[in-house]
C-alpha cells in the first residue's frame, strides 16, 4: 500500500514537473518574441549594435580602468 | 579575521578561505561530488574549508564571490537581442537556470549556509587578476588574464601595485582567444570546457611552422590580430553567439569539413588544424604580452584565465617577451577565482598587509595516520607498514624501478587540474613501454597524449631547457619545455613527439617524501625523473580521500598504493566490482 502510495506520489511529482517545464517554455517563448523580438526590432531599426563586430579598427582595446571602487558597490551584483 | 571566496554556476565550482591574510584551505567541488568540472554551488569545498578550520559560518567575516551576476545576465540577455530570432533555442534552454539559480546566489549563500553577514561581489577579471598578483611574490607587476569570457571581459591587462590592482584595457566579449581554442576543440570532436589541453597536445603532431602549415593562414581569416595584441573575430565564422554549439558552417568550409564526431581518428589535417590554432594563440598572446610590457615597463608578468593552462605558450613566454619573471595561479582557470576574492577583499578592498604568497599547492583536504589506518582497517584491506620514511621511500623507489604503477596519497590534496605528488601515479619514465602500460592499466587515454615528468627543481636544467632560473609556475606544471636532445632515448615515455615536456619541478620543503623518492631513483637507475600523472582514471576528477584511491586502484591495474605510511598491494585483496573501463569517457 505504501509503495502504492509513493507511485502515486512520484507520478504526479512527475506530471506536475512537466506541467510545468511545458508553461515554462511557453511563457518565455512569449517573452522571447514580445519582449527579445519588438526591442531587438526596435534598436535594430535605430542602428544600435549590443555587440562590437566592427572590423579595421586601428585597435581593439577598450578602456576598462577598473581599480578599487567605494565598498557599497561591492555589495551590489552589478 | 575569515573570508571565504565562492565561485561557481560556470565551470570548475571551487572554494578557498583565507585566515588573517593567508590562504589555510581551497578545494574544487568535483572532487568532492566526484563529478568532474562539477559547476553546482561548491557546499562540500566549503565545509572542507571550515571544518579544516573548526570554525563555523558564523566565524566569517565575509564572503565574497567571483562575478557580478547581473552584470553577466545583461550580457546574457544582449546577445539574445543582438542575434533574434536565432538564439530562441539557447534562450529557452538557458533562461531557466538564470532565473532558478545563477541570478539567486545571494539567497543560496544565505539560505544554504545559514550565513547573514556581508556578502561581496568582485568583477571575474579582477577575481583572475586577484588570484595570480597577490598569490605571486612580486610587490609589483604587470598582469595579464584571459579566459573564454567573464560579465564582458575576455581579455585584460593591467598593473598590480602593491595592494591594489589596476585592470587598464579589456577586450570584451565575443571576441575571445578562449572561445577561438574551444570552437577548434569542438570542431575536432573534443568536449569545450574539458578538452582543450588534448588539442594542446595533439598541436605537437601537426605542422608546427607558420609557412608550412596550410590552416594557419585558413585561421587567419577568422581573427582580426593587431600589432598591439588586440583582436576581433569575423563573427560569420562562430555560432557560439547564439547557438550551443561553437562553429559555423563557414568555419567548417574553410577547414575543409564537417565537425568531427567525439571518437573520430585523428588525422594529419586534425594535427594540422590543432598546430594552427595553437600557432595563432600564441601569435596574439605574444603581441599582447609585449604590448602590456611597453606600456607597463616592469620586469614581472603574473598570468591567470584558462589560456594561462596552455603551459606549451607559457614555457615560451619569456623567451619571446621583454619579461623577465613569470608566475601564473597554478589553478588558473574558474577555479582559482575563488582565491582572488578573498584575498582583493583582505589586501585590496580592507587595505591589509599582503601576507600571502603560494609555495605548494596541497591546500585541500589531508588524513592523519590514524584516518587511514582506521579505514583500513575497518574495510578489512590487507596493507603492510612502512617503519620510517626511509623505508617507504626505498620501498616506493624499489617498486617504480621494477616497472609496477604505483598510487601515491599523502599531504593535502592538489589546488587545481595538476597532480602535483599528492593524489599522484608514478611509474618509471625509463621503462620505453611505460606509456603503453599506464594507457593499459589505468588511464585509457588517446594515444597522442605524452606523460607527464617530474624532477627535483636542483636537477631540472640538467634535462630539460628550461628558463633560468627555473620559474615557480613550473612547480604546478604549467610550463613546457624542451627536454635536451641527449636525454630523449633515455626518458621516452615522457619525451613528446617535439621533443618537449611538461614538466614539474619539486622542492623539498614542498612535499619531502616526493622529492626523496625521486632523488633516490635517481641514485639507483642514474634518471631523477618519474612519470607523475593523475590519481584518477579518465572521465573521473582526481582522488580526494583513502576510499577514493583505494576504489581507484581496486578498479584499475595500479599495482601499489602508497598511502601515508602504509602500502597496499592490489593483488593481496579482492577485486572490487569497479569497473573503470565503464566510466572510461572524457
Ligand atoms: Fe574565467
Amino acid at each position: 500500500m505504501k509503495q502504492f502510495m509513493n507511485g502515486i506520489r512520484q507520478g504526479f511529482g512527475d506530471f506536475g514537473h512537466t506541467i510545468a517545464t511545458i508553461v515554462n517554455t511557453v511563457l518565455l517563448f512569449i517573452v522571447y518574441i514580445i519582449g527579445a523580438g519588438l526591442t531587438s526590432i526596435i534598436a535594430k531599426i535605430f542602428g544600435k549594435r549590443f555587440m562590437k563586430t566592427s572590423l579595421h579598427k586601428k585597435s581593439y582595446w577598450t578602456d576598462l580602468n577598473l581599480k578599487k571602487e567605494k565598498m557599497d558597490n561591492y555589495y551590489r551584483q552589478y | 579575521m575569515y573570508i571565504l571566496g565562492i565561485g561557481c554556476y560556470y565551470h570548475d565550482a571551487s572554494a578557498t578561505l583565507l585566515k588573517d591574510g593567508v590562504v589555510v584551505a581551497a578545494a574544487e567541488e568535483e572532487r568532492f561530488t566526484r563529478k568532474k568540472h562539477d559547476v553546482r554551488f561548491p557546499i562540500n569545498a566549503i565545509m572542507y574549508c571550515l571544518k579544516s578550520q573548526n570554525i563555523t559560518v558564523d566565524d566569517l567575516d565575509y564572503v565574497g564571490f567571483y562575478e557580478k551576476p547581473f552584470l553577466k545576465f545583461e550580457r546574457v540577455l544582449y546577445q539574445h537581442l543582438e542575434y533574434f530570432p536565432l538564439s530562441l533555442k539557447t534562450f529557452l534552454s538557458s533562461i531557466p537556470s538564470w532565473i532558478n539559480q545563477k541570478l539567486r546566489v545571494m539567497r543560496r549563500i544565505r539560505k544554504t549556509l545559514k550565513y547573514k553577514g556581508d556578502v561581496l561581489f568582485i568583477q571575474h577579471h579582477m577575481a583572475h587578476a586577484a588570484s595570480t598578483f597577490l598569490a605571486s611574490p612580486y610587490k609589483k607587476a604587470a598582469i595579464v588574464t584571459v579566459d573564454g569570457v567573464g560579465e564582458w571581459t575576455t581579455t585584460s591587462y593591467g598593473v598590480g601595485d602593491g595592494n591594489n590592482i589596476h585592470l587598464m584595457k579589456h577586450i570584451a566579449f565575443p571576441h575571445s582567444i578562449g572561445l577561438l581554442y574551444s570552437t577548434i576543440t569542438a570542431y575536432l570532436g573534443f568536449s569545450v570546457n574539458n578538452s582543450e589541453y588534448k588539442v594542446m597536445g595533439l598541436a605537437a603532431y601537426g605542422i608546427m611552422d607558420r609557412k608550412k602549415n596550410p590552416y594557419y593562414k585558413k585561421l587567419l581569416k577568422v581573427i582580426d590580430i593587431k600589432e598591439d595584441g588586440s583582436f576581433r573575430f569575423d563573427l560569420r565564422y562562430f555560432i557560439f553567439q547564439h547557438a550551443d554549439r561553437m562553429p559555423s558552417k563557414k568555419l567548417c568550409k574553410l577547414l575543409g569539413g564537417p565537425i568531427s564526431s567525439r571518437d573520430s581518428e585523428m588525422t594529419q589535417r586534425h594535427k594540422n588544424i590543432s598546430a594552427a590554432v595553437q600557432l595563432i594563440t600564441e601569435d596574439i598572446l605574444t603581441n599582447v604580452l609585449k604590448h602590456v610590457h611597453k606600456v607597463t615597463k616592469l620586469d614581472n608578468i603574473v598570468i591567470a584565465g584558462g589560456v594561462a593552462l596552455n603551459s606549451v605558450y607559457n614555457g615560451k613566454i619569456l623567451r619571446n617577451t621583454p619579461f623577465k619573471n613569470i608566475w601564473i595561479q597554478p589553478n588558473a582557470s574558474d577555479g582559482g577565482t575563488s582565491m582572488g576574492v578573498p584575498l582583493y577583499i583582505y589586501n585590496t578592498l580592507l587595505g591589509k598587509k599582503r601576507k600571502y604568497h603560494l609555495k605548494d599547492a596541497y591546500l585541500g583536504p589531508s588524513f592523519t595516520t590514524k584516518q587511514i589506518k582506521k579505514f583500513l582497517d575497518s574495510n578489512k584491506i590487507k596493507y603492510s607498514t612502512f617503519k620510517n620514511d626511509k623505508e617507504l621511500v626505498h620501498k616506493t623507489v624499489e617498486l617504480v624501478s621494477g616497472d609496477n604503477v604505483i598510487g601515491w596519497f599523502q599531504y593535502g590534496m592538489e589546488w587545481g587540474p595538476r597532480a602535483l605528488g599528492a593524489r599522484s601515479i608514478l611509474a618509471n619514465p625509463c621503462n620505453p613501454k611505460a606509456k603503453e602500460l599506464l594507457n593499459t592499466k589505468v588511464k585509457h587515454r588517446e594515444k597522442f597524449r605524452p606523460f607527464a615528468p617530474v624532477v627535483c627543481e636542483d636537477d631540472a636544467l640538467k634535462y630539460f631547457d628550461c628558463d633560468l632560473p627555473v620559474p615557480e609556475p613550473t612547480d604546478y606544471m604549467l610550463m613546457v619545455y624542451p627536454i635536451h636532445k641527449k636525454w630523449h632515448k633515455k626518458i621516452p615515455s615522457v619525451t613528446h613527439v617535439d621533443g618537449s615536456g611538461r614538466l614539474q619541478t619539486i622542492r623539498r620543503n614542498q612535499n619531502h617524501l616526493y622529492y626523496d623518492v625521486i632523488k633516490t631513483f635517481g641514485k639507483k637507475t642514474g634518471i631523477p625523473i618519474l612519470i607523475n600523472t593523475s590519481f584518477n582514471i579518465r572521465g573521473e576528477p582526481i582522488v580526494c580521500t583513502p576510499y577514493d584511491a583505494y576504489k581507484c586502484m581496486m578498479g584499475t591495474g595500479i599495482d601499489y598504493l602508497v598511502i601515508d605510511k602504509f602500502l597496499v598491494k592490489r593483488e593481496d585483496n579482492p577485486r572490487d566490482m569497479w569497473d573503470s573501463e565503464k566510466y572510461a569517457k572524457d
